[in-house]
């Protein structure tokens, strides 16, 4: 007669299509979180990786000495991010169309300039990965907490039909329940929306600062280019 | 490039942020743990009426006059044995002070006579016995006399002490029977707490209708049978009864009462339906 309600036991003592909701939610939400957490230290490096190579690069430093660098690097099984392999792949394009006396210039502009663009989407890539499941859970997962309340609700009232009296302590269980099923889902939603919003800015930006930069190497090299 | 983000970032920093997401919802579930314990550890629970025991300390009028007549004749008594002792105590003073004249008396005619001395002394000494010997003997009859009162005395207390005794021994008679109505009150309290809560009545309740269920129950509270014995002329209202009762039981409490207060007064118990706070 006196037992109270509370979140442990609507878990456990839901019925088994609410409990099914209520695991799917549960991993949807440590999914979720995962990707958060982990979109949030690449695109952070991707963003400090921005600054730290621009910082590089406009130094005066001669070209050919940084991309040595970074071929060092590699060598020492360090990871390149960003900015960097775009650079690369663009120095590196330039320099083999340049040794070939045959290639002339406008020809070797655009060579290094497609690896520029093939080296940026797939830095794109890299940092937009997994964020459209973010997006997916910021907007299913409502839903199927909604699908458990409906499920719960449509539960307990069949058990109301088999009563011959209406309490509400037959039917407050299973709404509790039903109810807890929404909850569950929003907590799910909410951060995987938040997270989604929030990174799709920051690789806006750092997206961005990549088309300005490998439009001002391209210019560095058409100089290069034409001042011989 | 190797700053210590970098080196979070070890295998795109997947292990790190699993750690994390795992913390996080352990967090959360260890939270709603707490509140269900913080819940619980408030739960309401059925609050059993106590039972409130109320000694009636009997002013009977007639039993203080009693007591204090009683008193005022052992006053009395004791004023006229007091009385009776000065009164003998006069007596023989008087009567030794008649002596010593009487003595005196002799004496002069003692003096007067010498033949006559003999005699006279004889004479007055005879007397002399036998006023002593009688005073021996109302002293002796006095003496008696007080052991006889002392001795009702005695006798008149142990009576009270006993009658005193008694009347305690039936007091707390008295007071076990309450106790037993009490709780058998408190009881039948919980059996109508906990019926009218399950009871709800059909629409077609009206004031005035009246349905009496005889119960059979279990010492363990469960309930053997019921009977209408009296119905409302409502199958509908009847059936809410029967219903409401059923749904109540079993009434746990009854566990707890002492058997033979069970056997006597819930064994077989008859309840009484009447929708009284219905306004048509």
């Amino acid at each position: 007669m006196n037992e109270g309600l509370n979140p442990i036991d609507l878990i456990f003592d839901a019925s088994p299509a609410v409990q099914l909701v209520f695991l799917i939610l549960l991993t949807l939400s440590i999914v979720s979180w995962v990707i958060i957490v982990q979109r949030w230290l690449v695109l952070s490096a991707a963003q400090k990786g921005v600054l730290s190579f621009e910082q590089r690069f406009w130094s005066g430093m001669d070209l050919s000495q940084l991309y040595k660098e970074g071929t060092q690097m590699q060598q020492e099984d360090l990871q390149i991010v960003g900015m960097e392999n775009i650079f690369r792949a663009g120095f590196k394009e330039f320099m083999r169309l340049r040794q070939q006396s045959s290639v002339d210039g406008e020809a070797i502009m655009e060579g290094a300039q497609r690896a520029m663009r093939v080296a940026y989407s797939r830095e794109e890539e890299k940092l937009e990965r997994h964020l459209s499941f973010l997006a997916t859970v910021g907007s299913v997962s409502p839903y199927i907490g909604l699908f458990g309340t409906v499920i719960g609700i449509m539960n307990s009232f069949l058990g109301l039909a088999t009563q011959a009296q209406a309490t509400l302590q037959v039917v407050a269980p299973g709404i509790a329940e039903a109810l807890f099923a929404t909850a569950i889902g929003l907590f799910a939603a909410i951060p995987a929306v938040v997270a989604y919003n929030r990174y799709s800015s920051a690789l806006d930006n750092v997206t961005s600062s990549y088309i300005t930069f490998s439009d001002e190497f391209s210019s560095i090299l058409h100089r290069q280019i034409h001042s011989n | 490039m190797n700053t210590p983000l970098n080196n979070l970032v070890i295998y795109n920093g997947y292990p790190l942020s699993i750690v994390i997401a795992l913390v996080i919802h352990i967090m959360i579930f260890l939270t709603l743990l707490y509140l269900q314990s913080a819940s619980e550890a408030q739960s309401l629970e059925l609050v059993q009426p106590t039972v409130i025991k109320a000694l009636f300390i009997d002013e009977n009028p007639q039993l203080r006059n009693q007591q204090l007549r009683e008193q005022r004749r052992v006053e009395q008594v004791e004023q006229q044995r007091r009385q009776e002792q000065q009164r003998q105590e006069a007596e023989r003073l008087e009567r030794e002070a008649q002596q010593q004249r009487e003595a005196e008396q002799q004496r002069l005619a003692r003096e007067q006579a010498a033949l006559r001395e003999r005699e006279e002394l004889e004479r007055l000494r005879e007397r002399a016995e036998r006023e002593e010997q009688e005073r021996l003997e109302a002293e002796s009859q006095r003496r008696r006399q007080q052991e006889i009162a002392a001795e009702q005395e005695r006798s008149r207390q142990q009576e009270a002490q006993r009658r005193r005794q008694q009347e305690l021994a039936e007091a707390s008679a008295a007071e076990a029977a309450r106790t037993e109505f009490e709780l058998v009150q408190s009881a039948t309290a919980l059996i109508q707490q906990a019926v009218q809560e399950t009871w709800s009545r059909p629409p077609s309740a009206r004031n005035g209708m009246r349905a009496v269920l005889q119960i059979r129950m279990l010492p363990t509270g469960e309930v053997l049978d019921a009977v209408i014995t009296q119905s409302s002329g409502d199958p509908a209202f009847d059936r809410s009864a029967e219903n409401a009762l059923y749904r109540a039981a079993p009434f746990r409490e009854l566990q707890s009462l002492p058997i033979n207060v069970f056997n006597a007064n819930f064994r077989s118990l008859s309840l009484i339906f009447e929708p009284e706070d219905l306004l048509n």
